[in-house]
């Protein structure tokens, strides 16, 4: 489970996250939808640790990011904006020097490993250095070293940036088989149709704040719009000045 | 396994792989000694040994002076006897480099005690070895002269030593491993440079690498502390440079027996002892560049930027070396706790075969392991900060 409240940040006069507050509930899928510079990167960054929040306060299950860093990266998987994978090692590789930094013996980390390689359709490109993979092997490969130690709660940040439609495809079945296993997933986008596809909640952000909270039906009914684009604009609109 | 050797050991695996880190780490080692014993081989072998080898001479007028001609025939040179009208202008052509001339009435005048001329001609702005040539061939026409003059004295029955009132007798009481040193004086210099090469490209790739290609946004989000993965990258870093200054050693081992020292009366040999002492006083410095060289790399935000941030740091540590034998200082106490001079400074003792002062390494140790230690808090305290994400 995720929360977050009153969560602001600025880096030098820009204030990239203004009033960020939301929660995401495990077993479901929780989407950070808005316009680019919106401040969603920045939110999860303050989730996952690697950023301070100038002020809030969130919460990943019960463990605040700020007060307990170690506990919270324990329970956490991150698929950041860019894959970041290193390019001299293999896939396997990759996968298993994130298992070994979470403390994972030598034993689990094979089983999780060959699970993983089998689940994300991995086992052509496993032990294949990592340099000249396609970005969906890389995603995939990112995401494997995200899960490898069995996180409750998974972030994703626009996961399908740059991916073809059989990759974007095998990703959305990837994501709802986190839901079925009762994770807590949260995803960043801009894109409405894999919003409209994929999530039970919608988390509208823009200028670094949140418009709305709510599922995809509730957003159309506040704002009297059938089509989620519309409606996404809508709020949006609402936010400029 | 620790966070610590984790990243360790893959840093270790990861640079392995890459040929750039490979090149850059470890063939200065292993070729820097072959190219340093060749060259000075070559130098030596040029300036000494066959010296005169290919020093030529064209006599004009040979017949008037036997007694030279006889001389210049134990001298181990190419004479050529010519018959030349304008000797001057052969030299102009390029006929000939060096002529000596003979005038005619060097026979009488050389009989009758008289000082008999001769003539050399040459052509100083010619390259090659032209100016070689003629002090050897003016040490030579000296040396038959000081012969015959000292011969003139014994003859009229006065002591030649007259001539000679003051002698100079000069002792060196340099070592002949101290003289080669003179030589080799680069030698402790090369080594300093050598160990920060060794970790130059792992500490780009373990920091502004690993930034430019957005893999430390989630090693950040894992349960390991900024102080067991900056020490780890640190470790790696130490350990290639650990591995350079190996090869270095078993390099230079094997390279310098090739250079003809002895030629000049000198001799160096590196033992297993010395270069286990060598090893052993630089493994603080090792630990120094690293810290160094990954706190500079820290602040780029690319491999080429740290690449140029790196290269102005690598002169860093060679700058107290420069200073002190440009102001010609002597090692002192004091000096022994600057990091790089005074590990050059007991390299050089090691390899002269110099006893070692414990107080001395001590404060090695001791200055640069502190200042060491400061650059690792540094480079934690670096990676705590949020900024090396931004």
């Amino acid at each position: 489970m995720i929360r977050a409240s009153g969560l602001m940040k600025s880096f030098g006069h820009v204030r990239a996250v203004e009033d960020a507050s939301f929660s995401a509930a495990d077993g479901r899928i929780t989407a950070l939808l808005g316009p680019n510079g919106a401040g969603k990167s920045t939110t999860l960054r303050i989730l996952s640790t690697v950023l301070k929040a100038d002020s809030g306060e969130a919460w990943i299950d019960d463990h605040e990011v700020a007060a307990d860093p170690m506990a919270v990266r324990r329970n956490i998987g991150v698929l950041p904006h860019a894959a970041g994978l290193y390019s001299r090692l293999t896939a396997r590789e990759n996968i298993a020097y994130f298992g070994a930094l979470h403390g994972l013996k030598r034993s689990i980390l094979k089983e999780r490993m060959d699970g993983l390689v089998e689940r994300l359709d991995m086992g052509e490109i496993a032990d294949r250095r990592v340099a000249g993979f396609s970005q969906g092997q890389r995603i995939k490969v990112a995401l494997a070293r995200a899960l490898i130690h069995d996180p409750g709660n998974v972030m994703l940040d626009e996961p399908t940036n740059g991916l073809d439609v059989m990759s974007t495809r095998a990703l959305r079945e990837i994501i709802l088989g986190l839901k079925t296993e009762g994770r807590c997933v949260v995803f960043s986008s801009h894109i409405m149709q894999e919003v409209a596809t994929l999530c039970d909640e919608v988390v509208i952000v823009a200028s670094g704040s949140v418009r709305f909270e709510g599922t995809p039906e509730g957003l159309k009914a506040c704002t009297g719009q059938a089509d989620l684009e519309e409606a996404f604009i809508q709020i949006v609109g609402e936010a400029e000045p | 396994m620790s966070g610590f050797a984790i990243v360790l050991a893959k840093e270790c695996r990861d640079n392995i792989r890459d040929r750039r880190t490979i090149v850059s780490s470890f063939s200065l080692a292993i070729f820097g000694p072959l190219l340093f014993a060749g060259l000075i081989a070559l130098v030596l072998n040029t300036t000494i040994g066959e010296s005169r080898d290919g020093f030529s001479l064209t006599v004009v007028g040979a017949e008037n002076a036997p007694g030279l001609l006889a001389y210049l025939g134990t001298q181990n040179l190419q004479l050529t006897e010519a018959d030349l009208d304008d000797p001057r202008q052969s030299v102009v052509d390029g006929t000939h480099s060096l002529v000596l001339v003979i005038d005619d009435d060097y026979a009488e005048r050389f009989a009758s005690g008289q000082i008999a001329p001769v003539a050399l001609i040459y052509d100083s702005s010619s390259t090659g070895k032209a100016r070689r040539n003629l002090s050897i061939a003016r040490q030579i026409i000296a040396g038959y002269g000081q012969q015959i003059g000292m011969l003139r004295l014994h003859l009229r029955g006065i002591d030649p030593a007259i001539t000679q009132p003051i002698r100079v007798h000069e002792t060196d009481t340099a070592s002949s491993a101290a003289r080669a040193l003179s030589i080799l004086a680069v030698l402790p210099y090369l080594l300093v440079l050598l160990i920060f090469m060794g970790g130059f490209y792992l500490a780009i790739d373990a920091t502004a690498g690993e930034r430019e290609h957005g893999s430390l946004e989630p090693l950040l989000t894992l349960p390991i502390t900024r102080s067991q993965l900056v020490l780890g990258k640190l470790a790696a870093a130490t350990l290639f440079s650990a591995v350079s200054l190996v090869l270095f050693l078993v390099s230079l081992r094997l390279s310098v027996p090739f250079v003809p020292l002895q030629q000049i009366g000198m001799s160096l040999e590196i033992g297993i002892v010395a270069c286990l002492q060598i090893f052993a006083v630089s493994i603080p410095l090792m630990v120094f560049g690293a810290a160094l060289l990954t706190v500079a790399a820290s602040f780029a935000k690319s491999y080429k930027e740290a690449q140029t941030y790196l290269t102005m740091v690598i002169l860093l540590p060679t700058l107290p070396l420069v200073v002190t034998q440009l102001l010609n200082v002597e090692p002192s106490d004091a000096l022994m706790l600057v990091p790089s001079l005074s590990q050059a400074s007991l390299i050089s003792d090691i390899i002269k075969g110099e006893t070692l002062s414990y107080a001395r390494i001590g404060l090695s140790v001791l200055g640069t392991g502190a200042t060491a230690a400061l650059l690792c808090a540094l480079a934690i305290h670096l990676y705590r900060r949020e900024r090396i994400l931004i």
